[in-house]
């Protein structure tokens, strides 16, 4: 039992590092505003699929280590994880039980929020920051990722029985 | 069993404990660069790996390069030593010349300092903030404040250094700033990045100081951080409106900070380590042509530099 819950511990946490090195892979020019969260959509996963577990605390690790990685303000990203996650949370048995089509539209409104919150903390905080609507770019683009990443992580939750 | 509801620490209390836990570090976020540097240490494997993909592209593009293409490139490269090292040639001999007229006068002479090649590499940055990541770190000695340049010009300065890579923060963002002069005239100025990738400013300047579109705008050595002499900046327009208490200059910087590779990270020279030094012509050759500021080799500069300095004691007793 123990054996199981350590297996299906390291295989969550694998895919959250697989998702925060695709959150840093280097993209053409071109689409580099478009850039998926995949980091935030493999927690959110976690989230819905077991709260009890990976939550807002988890979640605020995660942003921490995202700020480092990406030179921001320590915790700015942590804040923006540790809010979105939690409006997760407080809904995942409804996010649960939606259709797909419903889901995606929601977790393109949490990426907006995401980066909502992101923009206001960065602005409050180094002060400047031009406003561009670009950053709702990433809102669009998970949309199409989320349908991957949902079936791909419920099918590893399946095979390693993470609970 | 997976209970169906979950008795533990509410949502509310987490979601607090975070929100409290994140005011801390932005507040403490100065005096946290050792704990910074040491997490980014830790994570620096993940920024390698995530650039293994750009990598193998690099390296497939370079394998399959056809024999044309390396025959033109290689005649480029040819062409353009040629050039560089008859400018050498010249510059060889005003370098000592400059030299010897500074001994004369018993001012400072300047010094080769070291430089490394650091590559950049492709991994996301903080979008908000124009910031790159070289693959040098700690381990070469680089340190926070490093003046980095690329073949045009100057690139920016190091702001956060791990074991293995460093983050740059370049001349264009917001929060930086560098003290530069004019060529033509001297005139001293800061510029301060904007936030756009291809534009730099200069702010508070009185709208009668002589500048036109066109002056080059190299860093002047005020601050102690970046050396002199280095180009930064070409102006590209000043306009002088009635309505605003300064003029307002923008220039474009001469490094292609959008689509850098290489660059160079210089260890300029430590005034406190290495003590203002006139270099006699006979002394040149004992000193080590990488200046270096670790203990053991500034001992080793020192001990030619005090023999010189009492051979040399001359010239000086004649400037006084």
């Amino acid at each position: 039992m123990s054996a199981h819950i350590a297996n299906g511990r390291f295989v969550v946490w694998l895919t959250l590092f697989i998702g925060m090195m695709f959150q840093i892979m280097p993209l053409p020019h071109i689409v580099a505003a478009w850039r998926p969260d995949w980091l935030l959509m493999v927690m959110i996963y976690w989230a819905v699929a077991l709260p009890h577990r990976y939550s807002i605390l988890t979640a605020w690790v995660l942003g921490v280590m995202l700020d480092v990685l990406l030179g921001a303000t320590l915790g700015v990203r942590g804040l923006a994880f540790a809010l979105t996650i939690y409006i997760v949370v407080l809904h995942f048995q409804r996010i649960r039980n939606f259709p797909r089509w419903q889901q995606t539209i929601l977790v393109s409104v949490f990426v907006c929020i995401y980066h909502l919150v992101i923009y206001w903390t960065e602005f409050a905080i180094v002060g400047g920051t031009p406003f561009n609507t670009d950053m709702f770019l990433p809102a669009f683009s998970s949309i199409i990722i989320w349908w991957w990443i949902f079936w791909f992580l419920r099918n590893i939750r399946r095979r390693y029985k993470v609970r | 069993m997976k209970p169906i509801f979950v008795r533990g620490i509410s949502h509310q209390f987490r979601l607090t404990l975070a929100i409290i836990l994140s005011v801390v570090l932005f507040v403490s976020n100065d005096r946290l660069e050792p704990v910074r540097q040491s997490l980014s240490s830790l994570l620096s494997p993940l920024q390698y790996l995530a650039n293994v993909p750009g990598f193998m592209l690099d390296w497939t593009a370079e394998a399959f390069a056809t024999r044309n293409m390396l025959a033109a490139q290689n005649k480029i490269l040819i062409d353009q030593q040629l050039l560089m090292s008859e400018r050498l040639q010249r510059f060889e001999h005003l370098r000592q010349e400059n030299e010897r007229l500074r001994t004369l006068l018993g001012s400072p002479v300047h010094m080769d300092s070291r430089k490394v090649v650091a590559e950049v590499m492709e991994v996301a940055s903080d979008p908000f903030r124009q910031l790159v990541v070289l693959n040098q770190g700690e381990r070469t000695g680089v340190y926070v404040g490093q003046p980095v340049v690329d073949a045009k010009g100057v690139v920016g300065q190091v702001v956060d250094v791990s074991e293995l890579t460093s983050r740059v923060l370049l001349v264009s963002d917001t929060t930086h700033g560098i003290p530069v002069r004019i060529t033509r005239n001297d005139v001293r100025a800061i510029a301060n990045g904007t936030g756009e990738i291809d534009e730099i400013e200069l702010r508070h300047v009185a709208k009668s100081t002589d500048i036109i579109a066109g002056d080059l705008l190299v860093t002047s050595g005020l601050g102690d951080r970046f050396p002199e002499g280095y180009p930064v900046a070409r102006v590209m327009s000043v306009s002088r409106d009635d309505g605003q208490s300064y003029a307002v200059i923008n220039a474009q910087p001469l490094a292609a900070l959008d689509r850098i590779r290489y660059v160079l990270l210089i260890w300029p020279d430590d005034v406190d380590n290495n003590p203002i030094i006139p270099i006699v012509p006979g002394a040149d050759a004992n000193l080590p042509l990488e200046n270096t500021t670790s203990p053991a080799e500034t001992s080793t500069i020192d001990a030619p530099v005090n023999a010189s300095n009492a051979e040399n004691s001359l010239p000086q007793e004649v400037s006084q």
